[in-house]
């Protein structure tokens, strides 16, 4: 009975012994993002998937109301790789040498301004009649972006209107209640502002010819010591756009619960339009953005320098940081170079 | 007219009267103001409406998680901060109510720091602490410290001075000087300084969520308010407004408890 | 601490901040212990200092900054004060007033001013009548309970003399009412004022276009740490003045009290 006894417990030691073993082969990689937005999506399909354990790795999830919060984050190192809209992406940039391997999407069209449904139709057919308004927004964003771009479209200055900076939260509230009627907004916000208060959105980055991408980001340090870490990171992502994108109709289901645990309830055409505004890059045609032609500067970098100098501008910082100094197409590379995790992110199941 | 006087206390009945009456009318005239239009009906809910949205949030989670679940996650954050100040505050102000260099140090650093608002520390709680409890309990530490300080000290710094000359002439090393005649006598004005810093260390909770994007009382707020539910917003102001009053009420009862013990009017 | 800054030499204040001002320096500065991404050097923060006085930072300079904070500040002061001290006083001098109006008072006082912000901003919008708003709630408190200490406080003989010499009600309250209360009142005024300068942060989120709120809040989001000291430093200093000040007025109020 002894030995029974002995033979059962080394067998079940041995049993834990082996999956501790098996569980120490992934290896923790600390991820951040913003609840409840489009391009966040893919981290939350891959984990309810499980990809990162198919590529050995852990995530352990942090989420920020912000990006600057986000940002801010980085400096005590807790987190290492995630994403965040472009303007964030370049303070990080410029205050901790925060590197960009990445674009999550093309958000010029889910950044936009918008108008009351009183207002709408009047700032629409007279644009220079917004001289002198109060538009809200939130500064240091890509909404903030969105909005000085179209100011700009229109033949506007800054200073022809009075900006008020304030939280998206607070932008909703004061719109809904008539109490500001021009607002900076990134989706999801603009579609709770349009379905829930009857808002229009006049202008948006794309319509004021203005690329608002999302950024995926490393730390600088971090992705020196794990550069295998943050390819993977990426291969991961890029599998979950493939999948989102032929699996629409499931990527809403998931988005619908996504959303609502970001607090976000908008309707079912509302997400089908997220996905058919704000387009995604896979693994080849997120290289051929970030080319950089001999000594040129790559559709990135283009991107990036006008953000950088309207944040200049703006009094961020006093020299916007060069493209090529922050951008870098290396680990999209690896991921290219190396065939399993080539194969990996272009799966689309 | 006798009413040039203050008055004695209230017979029970009419003082549950009068209570009762009032708080009656709090609600009528919320309920009136709302029902009349003056503010648009989206922006102030009826009694009732709240009450709804109230009992709706403890059943169906908002943002992740229901009402109590939210609390409990503030509560927490709460606990740790609080009891961070109290564990470093009351022994600080104690040392500076015995150890007069200490005073001069630390008091004009408290000065200079007293008007700065816990939520001024908000970017340096996310720059330093990142993600994580650290940032909020940092907000609320920043809220509940202050008084469990001021309190501490003031109590060691007026004990009656027979006892001291009496410790001293008795040969009471620093040590024993402070955790056996200094701590007794400030019992009643720590306890005091204990209500204050709960009080102020809850309030600073909403503050210290600004950075949180998980879970949390102050969270909801937020959220609600992103959502254009007003009913959400004040479901969330009553919850923390429900919990900061039981807080207090218990530190009010402990108060009372030793303030009674000791022999002192409560 | 105040009893014992009486006796203590102010040398001693000024020493203690020329050490902490030598321990930043070295820290940060010298031997890098602090890096500047965590908590700014001190040459960083006078940058940042001048930036804000010469140039203008957060759409404003200085002193056009301190002097919309002061603003704020003021009618917040100003109507907590109306409201709360006459309030206090009539809870305090009777209890069937108390017993009616302490429900209203309990339910409104433990809500954090900051969670006002978003009925604020629905119901006066983004102007200073919200701002005010958010400053009324936090100040109205140590207002409302200190006047009502002060009047439980006054002794009861005193009362006792008045009732007995069947004072009129005015008569009762300008000469034995107030002056009775008047050290209570105006430790609640303190708190008050103190309670103003820490929630205009707070109130300047919602749409202000200066203030040291407002620097604060810009600087956070520029993650501007040495602002950030700066926009502090400049609340803690105005706060301090404005607080003297109301020490002086409190000691011409009641000349009868030695400190």
């Amino acid at each position: 009975m002894k030995r029974q006894i002995a033979a059962l417990a080394a067998g079940i030691t041995l049993g834990f012994a082996t999956t501790a073993a098996s569980a120490q082969q992934l290896t923790e990689i600390k991820i951040s993002y913003q609840p409840a937005l489009y391009w966040a999506l893919p981290f939350y399909v891959a984990e309810q998937k499980g990809w990162y354990a198919e590529l050995g790795l852990k995530p352990v999830f942090s989420t920020f109301p912000a990006g600057v919060p986000q940002i801010a984050a980085s400096a005590s190192k807790s987190w290492d790789v995630g994403g965040a809209g472009s303007v964030p992406a370049t303070l990080g940039a410029v205050r901790y040498n925060l590197l960009t391997i990445g674009i999550t999407n093309d958000e010029s069209y889910g950044n936009a301004l918008l108008a009351t449904a009183k207002t709408a139709d009047g700032f629409v057919k007279n644009p220079s009649s917004i001289k002198g308004q109060t538009i809200v927004l939130t500064a240091n964003s890509t909404g903030d972006y969105a909005v000085q771009s179209c100011l700009a479209k229109w033949g506007l200055k800054k200073s022809d209107v009075t900006v008020k900076s304030m939280g998206q939260a607070e932008i909703i509230s004061a719109m809904s209640s008539g109490n500001a009627d021009l607002g900076g907004l990134w989706a999801p916000n603009t579609y709770t502002m349009e379905e829930k208060a009857g808002a229009k959105q006049i202008c948006s980055g794309q319509d004021a010819g203005a690329a608002v991408p999302g950024a995926l980001m490393a730390r600088a340090d971090y992705a020196k010591e794990n550069p295998q870490n943050v390819a993977k990171f990426l291969a991961v992502y890029l599998r979950a756009w493939k999948w989102l994108n032929a699996h629409q109709a499931d990527g809403i289901a998931m988005m619908k619960k996504f959303y609502e645990q970001g607090g976000v309830t908008i309707s079912e055409a509302s997400m089908k339009k997220e996905f058919s505004t704000r387009p995604t890059y896979d693994l080849a045609a997120q290289l051929k953005i970030m080319r950089r032609p001999a000594g040129g500067a790559s559709e990135v970098d283009g991107w990036f320098t006008k953000i950088g100098a309207f944040m200049q501008a703006n009094g961020t910082f006093p020299e916007a940081p060069a493209a090529s100094k922050f951008i870098t197409d290396e680990y999209m590379k690896m991921v290219d170079a190396d065939p399993k995790l080539k194969a990996f992110a272009n799966r689309a199941n | 007219m006798s009413a040039a006087t203050t008055s004695s206390a209230l017979p029970f009945r009419r003082w549950l009267a009068l209570s009762v009456a009032g708080f009656v009318a709090f609600f009528a005239i919320w309920w009136l103001i709302a029902a009349s239009g003056l503010v648009q009906r989206q922006f102030l809910p009826t009694p009732p409406e709240v009450i709804e949205k109230f009992a709706a949030l403890t059943q169906s989670p908002f943002v992740g998680y229901t009402l109590q679940q939210h609390l409990a996650s503030s509560f927490g954050r709460f606990a740790a901060g609080f009891g961070l100040a109290v564990l470093i505050g009351v022994p600080l102000g104690l040392l500076m109510g015995w150890f007069r260099w200490l005073d001069a140090i630390v008091t004009p650093l408290f000065d200079a720091l007293r008007f700065v608002a816990p939520i001024a520390w908000v970017p340096f709680a996310a720059l330093w602490f990142g993600t994580g409890i650290g940032g909020p309990v940092l907000i609320i530490f920043s809220g509940a410290f202050p008084p469990c300080v001021i309190n501490a000290y003031r109590g060691a710094k007026f004990v009656e001075r027979r006892f001291v000359e009496a410790a001293q002439t008795l040969g009471a090393s620093h040590y024993r000087m402070i955790t056996e005649v200094l701590l007794p006598a400030s019992i009643p004005s720590i306890v005091a300084g204990l209500r204050i810093s709960a009080g102020l260390g809850w309030q600073s909770l909403v503050g210290a969520e600004l950075i949180v994007a998980s879970s949390g009382i102050g969270y909801l707020l937020v959220k609600g308010q992103a959502n254009i539910s007003t009913s959400i917003v004040m479901s969330g102001m009553i919850a923390i407004g429900i919990v900061g009053f039981v807080i207090d009420a218990l530190l009010r009862v402990l108060e009372r408890r030793i303030n009674a013990r000791r022999g002192i009017a409560g | 601490m105040a009893a014992s800054k009486a006796r203590r030499p102010p040398w001693v204040g000024v020493a203690t901040f020329v050490v902490l001002a030598a321990a930043w320096y070295a820290l940060t500065t010298l031997t890098h212990t602090i890096s500047p991404g965590r908590f700014p050097a001190p040459g960083e923060t006078w940058d940042a200092l001048r930036q804000i006085a010469i140039t203008g930072y957060a759409d404003a300079r200085l002193h056009e900054h301190i002097l919309h904070s002061v603003k704020l500040v003021l009618f917040g002061f100003a109507a907590a004060t109306a409201v709360g001290v006459p309030l206090g006083l009539a809870m305090g001098a009777s209890r069937a007033f108390e017993a009616f109006i302490n429900p209203s008072f309990l339910l409104i006082r433990p809500i954090p001013p900051l969670a006002w912000i978003p009925l604020a901003i629905v119901w006066l919008g983004l102007g200073d009548a919200a701002k005010v708003l958010i400053i009324w709630f936090a100040a109205f408190v140590p207002a409302v309970i200190n006047s009502y200490s002060g009047v439980r406080a006054i002794e009861p003989h005193l009362l006792e003399a008045a009732r007995t010499l069947g004072v009129p009600r005015a008569m009762f309250v300008r000469e034995v009412l107030i002056p009775g209360a008047l050290p209570m009142i105006f430790t609640g005024l303190r708190l008050s004022l103190q309670a103003c300068w820490t929630t205009l942060v707070a109130g300047e989120l919602i749409g202000a276009i200066a203030g040291l709120g407002h620097v604060l809040y810009q600087a956070s989001l520029d993650i501007f740490p040495a602002m950030i000291v700066v926009g502090m430093a400049a609340v803690a200093v105005t706060g301090a003045a404005m607080t003297a000040l109301l020490g002086a007025v409190e000691r011409r109020a009641m000349p009868w009290r030695t400190r």
